[in-house]
């Protein structure tokens, strides 16, 4: 009778191990998705910074009078980033467009990570251009 | 009976250590991606800082050595009002704002706060993760632009983020270096 006491508070004992360590393993799995940051969130305001550098340049440009030109006028290493040092190097493309004054100048700057296009940013202003324009008022 | 022990008890050991290894991997995982968010968060703060003052700068000043940047910007007090022949007058302000990177007044990067309900109970740091202004470089493109770059680190994870932006300033008269 002794004997067989004390087998089944060794079984109930088993019991409860399995259950608690089951329920660990569980918990453990379902939390085993990987946690790598999304870093798109950063990159886009990367990109969205570099969007307003390049509208400063070209607002710079317009109350001055001059031609707007398309390429991107600001320091070429602001291109490059190393963002969260995956140790892939990460490029911006800057596109510009200007229209004429009744439509806004369109930016759009293109994410790539590793040489692989990831994703896109577009930014529009309307940006207007200062003229000079000299009329006699009277005939003289 | 004691035999079913020396073989339950060590593996039994050694699946808990297991698990509990594993757990704290995970653990730590989370904690890095909320010292990321928290990073970039504080990176977008110290350049809205900037960048919303220097843009109605009448006056600005950099200076990269001291790493110190002047800017003077017009406001209107309008808790002085008086009338004056009727008509009623806002008084006018110029308002002088020097940042700088570690001083108490005028403190550039809003750092997370470290009181009790913040901290983590265990280590007792900061449950968010500390962040650290790498370098932060004023440069004058032209008369009317200010061009920022923003190197950002988060002490935590030791990650890195790099910003850089341009502000036109139209009312901009005096731009010095």
């Amino acid at each position: 009778m002794k004997k067989i006491f004390n087998e089944r508070g060794f079984l109930l004992l088993d019991v409860i191990f399995l259950t608690v360590i089951t329920a660990l393993a569980a918990m453990i799995l379902m939390n085993a998705a990987p946690r790598i940051r999304n870093s798109q969130s950063t990159l886009q305001m990367t990109a969205l910074y570099l969007t307003n550098e390049q509208f400063a340049y070209l607002e710079s440009r317009a109350v001055n009078g001059e031609p707007l030109p398309t390429n991107f006028l600001g320091e070429p290493e602001d291109l490059i980033t190393k963002n969260f040092e995956t140790g892939k190097e990460i490029k911006f493309l800057v596109d510009t467009q200007i229209n004429d004054s009744s439509n806004p100048c369109k930016v759009t700057i293109t994410v790539t990570i590793d040489g692989r296009d990831d994703f896109e940013v577009k930014a529009e202003r309307m940006i207007w251009l200062v003229k000079e324009e000299w009329r006699r008022l009277r005939a003289d | 009976m004691l035999i079913e022990f020396a073989i339950a008890l060590p593996l039994l050991i050694l699946l808990m250590y297991s698990l509990a290894t594993v757990a704290i991997e995970i653990f730590k995982l989370g904690r890095f991606q909320l010292a990321d968010y928290v990073l970039e968060e504080e990176a977008r703060y110290v350049m809205e800082r900037i960048t919303q003052e220097a843009r109605v700068s009448k006056e600005i000043e950099i200076d990269n050595a001291s790493n110190k940047i002047k800017i003077v910007y017009h406001v209107v007090n309008d808790d002085v009002i008086y009338i004056e022949n009727n008509s009623a007058h806002v008084e006018d302000l110029w308002r002088t704002h020097f940042f700088k990177l570690n001083s108490s007044n005028g403190k550039l990067y809003a750092q997370r706060q470290d009181n009790a309900p913040l901290t983590s109970p265990i280590t007792g740091d900061n449950s968010f993760g500390k962040t650290k202004i790498n370098s932060l470089k004023y440069f004058k493109a032209n008369e009317k632009v200010l061009r920022i770059v923003l190197e950002m680190e988060s002490l935590e994870t030791k990650h890195k983020i790099k910003i850089a932006t341009a502000i036109f300033m139209p009312g901009c008269k005096k731009f010095e270096e």
